[in-house]
Formats: structure tokens, C-alpha cells, sequence
């Protein structure tokens, strides 16, 4: 895993660096502690960046595993990701009920799922028994479309 | 005591009590099983529909609703990784493996049957020492609470396998996730990057929804899973009795585990069942089978979990202090009705007290009933083409997300946790330590500067306190233990080889 250590450790070191720079925004009160809001974030930090730093140490010094193959079907989890992106993003928007139904006809079809009444119908039913147990049972207010109630 | 035991099961046992606490049972099992609905929700929703009846039925039926919601949470965690609440996190390891092994009627029962055992077993201990036992919770203060936050910690050593650095990395990012939201003590917001929806900080159902159940549903898309293969083999085999036996000493631990964090306010399951597991897998005479399917290690932490829904009641009904979300809500069905939580209560009230008590038990057998019953559906529900289960689970998820708190950003958050949970899977990090880093993460922080405050700086105050001091250096030995019975096993394998 030489190489995927050698980003990760990176990455790490990056998400250490952030976070230890965003704690200098976190304001002190007037009513704190002795230790105050950023001593454990910043405990933290230093704590990943020793890590990320062994990592990349351990990497480098060829004592990794092997990087793992590439995913069998990373285009699909792609496009899985793309699809849920794209629904959190128009969900607001277009209301639950609108939606879902398009958003799971499109997951079906990119996993592969070929019949057209199969797709429409699992789509629907899902979005439907979704919307009865949380919407109307559970009393949950879900995104409702510019229409109205929908 | 005895008297009084017969009075509650007066009350307990009409037909009127007894329907009600079927119905919460029913409607706790439903709730827990949707990701997003806590037992602590489904309560709530259910509290203004006991307005009208007597306040022992209304307890009943809230009682009835949290027994039920902790089995309906472990149905999620077996059949699609979901865990419903932190306390049945640990459940998606080896339940989902049996589950994947196609051995899904054994887990579930497994789950339900230590489940009920538990669940009676801690009602037995809630009627026996209620009042002792809350002298002991008195001795909890700060030091207490963050050493045994440590002690939950230390876990970590022994679920992160080989690679102690990437399991290092996996649980600091947890804790991480854990310091998102406003600060215990001053109140201003940290690491929320300006978004008002984050001040409350990062719930921990989404984070656990996304790093077990979406991170899982991408690694079966990406990874080249046989679906076909695995189409219709979950079988709905019970376990049998002779398997069941073999669990005593499994299920024995998680009774010990829940009874001492039910006593503790706040504690709500989560550090018990890491701990019953961890312990399970250290007294088991087969650990190598613990992370690939073991039922001792389904069976520990569903008796620790269940334990705690009775145990938790004890500082709730003897100070007034609940012990978990789901007990706050009990407390204000009580303060509805006119109750208030003390010693008082169970003299002046001892029909509403002890009616409790045997609500709960029969709620547990109802438990076991309505689970029994709703083995074989809820595997028929997962032996479909899978992926019209992966895009079901999605929708699921999703939908349970947004009902967290009625908000897009817990959605976004299933999202990016799900994407960092499936990186971690393939590049051999640790998604349980990261969890346990995020669930224990805001108790240790809070504890820790509480404590010190309090001591006034004094760092010793964690170590002249005895049950401190204990708590640590047991966190010490089982941080290290592992450690070092691998160190010893590599010892001898090279001396061998």
C-alpha cells in the first residue's frame, strides 16, 4: 500500500494543518475553563500529524502492504456518488415526492437494472412506503415541491 | 417489597395496560428499525397520546417503546449494517458477517433472545438494588466519568487488528468529528466553517449511518460483489437451544457491562456493549472468530445494551436523573402525569413504581414475541435482488438522515462519512475505532475540563480519586493487553518459523 500511504499521510497532514488553523478562529469566552475550547482540538491535530507522519515515514521506508488493485466497478460507484450528490442537492428543491422516485429509477438503472416497468415500479413503491412510514406515520416534515403539498 | 411487587402486577397485567404496552413494543420495533428514528424519537412521538391515561399504562407504554426500539435498532445493524443506536454499533461486526454468511435468522436471534435475557435481567437488578445501587452512581463525578470515557477508549487497541498507526488515525479522526458543534463550556461555536447547521454539532446516528450503512453500500458497487451469488441465501435458521447455552458466559458480561453504565447518566449504552464485546472476546475459548461472524460477539453486546434500558432507570427514578435520551423522555411522561422522580416516589406511588417494573418485563417477552415474529419478514425484505436492496437502503438512509433533525445537513454528512468510511474499508483503516472516537469523543473532552476546573488545575485530582485512579489504570492494561499478546504471539511464531 506504498503509494495509497504515501497520499494518505499527505492528506492527513493537510486535514491536521486545517483543523489546527481554523482553531485560532474559535473564540474564547468569558465563561471558560482553564484549558479553554482549542487545547484538545489542538492536542488532536498534533496528534494526526504524528501519525500521518509515521505513516508516511513507514511508506517511504518501503514497509507498507501493496497498494490493493483498483475498484472492479469504480465507474458505477461514480456515478452512484454523482446521482446522490445530485439528489441532496434538488431534493430541497423538488420536494421528496418528485425526487426520490427519479432518483432511484436512476440508481437502479446504473446498477444495472434493465426492465423499464421493473425500474418505475421499484422506484415509486420505494419512494411511497418511504413517504407513508416517515412522512405520515412518523409525522417527519419532508421537503415538499414548489406546487405545493406534493 | 414483595407486596408491593404484586400491586404493580395488578396494575401491569389488565388487558387495557397489557395492549398498551404491546402496541409500544410494536411501535418501538418499528422506530428503531428506521435509520434516523432513535428510541428517544418514537417515545416522544407517542407521549401526547398519553395524555388521557392512567400514568402507569403511559409509563408502560413508553417503557414498551424503549425495550422495543433497542431490538428494532439491532435488525438494522444485522440485515444492512445499520446500527440503529450507538449501543448496537458493535452488533454490525459480527451480526451483518453472520448475516453475510447467510446465517441472518441466527443473529437476529441471538440478538432478540440475549436481548430478553438482558432486558429481564436488568429489571431483576432494578427491583433488587435500585436504591443501593444509586449510593454507588453518587461517586461518579467528572475524573470518574473522563477516566471511564478512557477506559472506552482503549478499546480501540484491540479492534484496530495489525496496524495500531492507521487505527490511531481512524479514532483521532473520530474525535475529531466529535469537537464539530458549540463548546460544553464557553458556547461558541468550533469548526462549524460558519454553517448555523452545524452549532449543534454532527449527529452521531449520521455519522454511523454513513460510515457502516453507505460506506458499505459503495464498497459492494465498487468492489465486484457477485450479486446474483448472494441473491436469496440468507436462511431464517434460529439458533438452537445447545448454541444459545454456549452464550451464557457472553451474555453474563454483558449484564455486568449494563448494569454499571445504565448507572451512569449519560452513558446510554454505547461504552457497555464496546466493553461486554472486548471482554466476551477476551474470556471466549474461540477469539479468532470475533469480526467474522461470532454469536458471543452479537450476544455481549445486545445483553449490554438491553440492560442498560432497564438499569438506566435507577438514577431516573431515584434522583430524577435519566441516564440516556430515551430515560429524559420517560421523565417527562412522568412529570406529565404529576410524578416526580425520588425516593418519595416509590413510597407514595408504589402502584405507578412497581407497575414499571413489571411493565418492563412483560415488554421484554412481548419484545421477544413481536421479534420472533418478525424474523422471516424482515430477512424476506433483504433476499431480493440486490440492487433493488442497494437502491431501498439508500432511499432508507437518506430519508432517516433528514428525519435526524428535519435537516439537508445531516444528509450531506451520510454522504461525506460514507465516502471516507468506504476509502478507510479498501485502505485497510478502522471505521469501529473512528466511531467509538466520535461517540466517546464530547464526554471525555467535557469530563476532562470539568474535572480540572474543578480541581483547579490540579492534573492529580484523576489519580488520588480511587475509582479514577482504577478506571485508568485498567484502561492502561487494556489499551496495552493486546499489544502484547501480539507481540507475544509474533515472538512465537518467528521462534517456530
Amino acid at each position: 500500500m506504498r503509494r495509497a500511504d504515501v497520499v494518505a499521510a499527505t492528506v492527513l497532514l493537510a486535514v491536521a494543518a486545517l483543523y489546527y488553523q481554523q482553531s485560532f478562529f474559535v473564540v474564547r469566552g468569558f465563561a471558560t475553563d482553564r484549558l479553554g475550547p482549542t487545547f484538545v482540538p489542538r492536542l488532536l491535530a498534533g496528534a494526526l500529524a504524528v501519525l500521518a507522519l509515521t505513516l508516511l515515514a513507514r511508506a517511504l521506508g518501503g514497509r507498507s502492504d501493496p497498494t490493493p488493485p483498483p475498484a472492479a466497478r469504480i465507474e458505477v460507484l461514480l456515478t452512484i456518488l454523482a446521482l446522490l450528490v445530485g439528489y441532496a442537492v434538488v431534493m430541497p428543491k423538488l420536494g421528496f415526492l418528485l425526487a426520490t422516485p427519479g432518483f432511484l429509477a436512476a440508481v437502479l438503472a446504473a446498477l444495472g437494472i434493465r426492465e423499464p416497468l421493473a425500474v418505475v415500479g421499484a422506484a415509486v413503491g420505494m419512494t411511497a412506503i418511504l413517504y407513508l412510514a416517515f412522512g405520515r406515520l412518523l409525522g417527519v416534515l419532508l421537503p415538499t415541491s414548489p406546487f405545493g403539498r406534493v | 417489597m414483595l407486596a408491593n411487587f404484586l400491586l404493580g402486577a395488578q396494575v401491569a397485567l389488565r388487558p387495557d395496560a397489557l395492549l398498551m404496552t404491546l402496541l409500544g413494543v410494536a411501535w418501538g420495533i418499528l422506530g428503531g428499525a428506521l435509520p434516523g428514528i432513535s428510541g428517544s424519537i418514537a417515545m416522544a412521538l407517542l407521549l401526547p397520546f398519553t395524555f388521557g391515561m392512567d400514568p402507569a399504562v403511559a409509563l408502560m407504554m413508553l417503557a414498551g417503546v424503549y425495550v422495543g426500539a433497542m431490538y428494532g435498532g439491532s435488525i438494522t445493524a444485522v440485515l444492512i449494517s445499520t446500527p440503529g443506536t450507538p449501543g448496537s454499533a458493535i452488533t454490525v461486526v459480527d451480526g451483518y458477517a453472520l448475516h453475510q454468511r447467510g446465517e441472518s435468522g441466527k443473529a437476529l436471534g441471538v440478538s432478540l433472545v440475549t436481548g430478553t435475557v438482558g432486558g429481564i435481567a436488568g429489571v431483576c437488578i432494578l427491583v433488587a438494588f435500585a436504591i443501593p445501587l444509586s449510593r454507588v452512581a453518587l461517586l461518579f463525578g467528572p475524573p470518574e466519568y473522563f477516566a471511564f470515557g478512557v477506559f472506552g477508549l482503549a478499546l480501540i487497541s484491540s479492534f484496530v487488528g495489525r496496524d495500531l498507526v492507521k487505527g490511531g488515525i481512524s479514532a483521532v479522526l473520530g474525535l475529531m468529528l466529535a469537537t464539530v458543534g458549540t463548546d460544553p463550556f464557553s458556547g461558541t461555536p468550533r469548526f462549524t466553517f460558519g454553517s448555523v447547521d452545524l452549532v449543534g454539532g454532527v449527529a452521531v446516528a449520521a455519522g454511523m449511518i454513513g460510515l457502516f450503512a453507505v460506506s458499505e453500500i459503495f464498497y459492494q458497487v465498487a468492489e465486484g460483489v457477485d450479486w446474483e451469488r448472494v441473491r436469496g441465501r440468507y436462511a431464517t435458521k434460529l439458533p438452537s437451544l445447545r448454541e444459545l447455552w454456549r452464550l451464557r458466559v457472553a451474555t453474563l458480561i454483558g449484564i455486568v457491562f449494563g448494569t454499571i453504565e445504565g448507572l451512569l447518566p449519560g452513558g446510554g449504552g454505547a461504552i457497555a456493549s464496546f466493553m461486554a464485546y472486548n471482554e466476551a472476546k477476551r474470556w471466549s475459548k474461540h477469539p479468532e472468530e470475533f469480526g467474522r461472524g461470532s454469536l458471543e460477539g452479537v450476544a455481549a453486546p445486545e445483553t449490554a445494551n438491553n440492560v442498560v434500558t432497564a438499569t438506566a432507570l435507577i438514577p431516573l427514578l431515584t434522583f430524577g436523573i435519566p441516564g440516556s435520551n430515551s430515560a429524559a423522555i420517560l421523565l417527562a411522561g412522568m412529570m406529565l402525569h404529576g410524578l416526580q422522580p425520588g425516593p418519595a416516589l416509590f413510597e407514595r406511588t408504589p402502584q405507578v413504581v412497581y407497575g414499571l417494573f413489571v411493565g418492563l418485563l412483560v415488554a421484554n417477552l412481548f419484545m421477544l414475541g413481536l421479534g420472533l415474529l418478525a424474523v422471516r419478514p424482515s430477512i424476506a425484505l433483504v433476499n431480493v435482488r440486490r440492487p433493488f436492496l442497494l437502491a431501498g437502503i439508500l432511499g432508507l438512509v437518506l430519508v432517516g438522515a433528514y428525519s435526524i433533525k428535519n435537516s439537508m445537513v445531516e444528509v450531506w454528512v451520510v454522504l461525506a462519512t460514507g465516502a471516507v468510511g468506504y476509502l478507510m474499508r479498501r485502505y485497510g483503516y478502522n471505521v469501529l475505532a473512528m466511531v467509538l472516537g466520535f461517540v466517546l469523543g464530547f464526554m471525555v473532552e467535557a469530563n476532562l475540563r470539568r474535572s480540572l476546573l474543578i480541581s483547579l488545575g490540579d492534573p492529580w485530582v484523576f489519580f488520588t480519586r480511587p475509582i479514577s485512579a482504577v478506571l485508568l489504570a485498567l484502561a492502561v492494561l487494556t489499551f496495552l493487553w493486546p499489544l502484547l499478546r501480539r507481540a507475544r504471539e509474533t515472538r512465537r511464531a518467528a521462534l517456530a518459523g
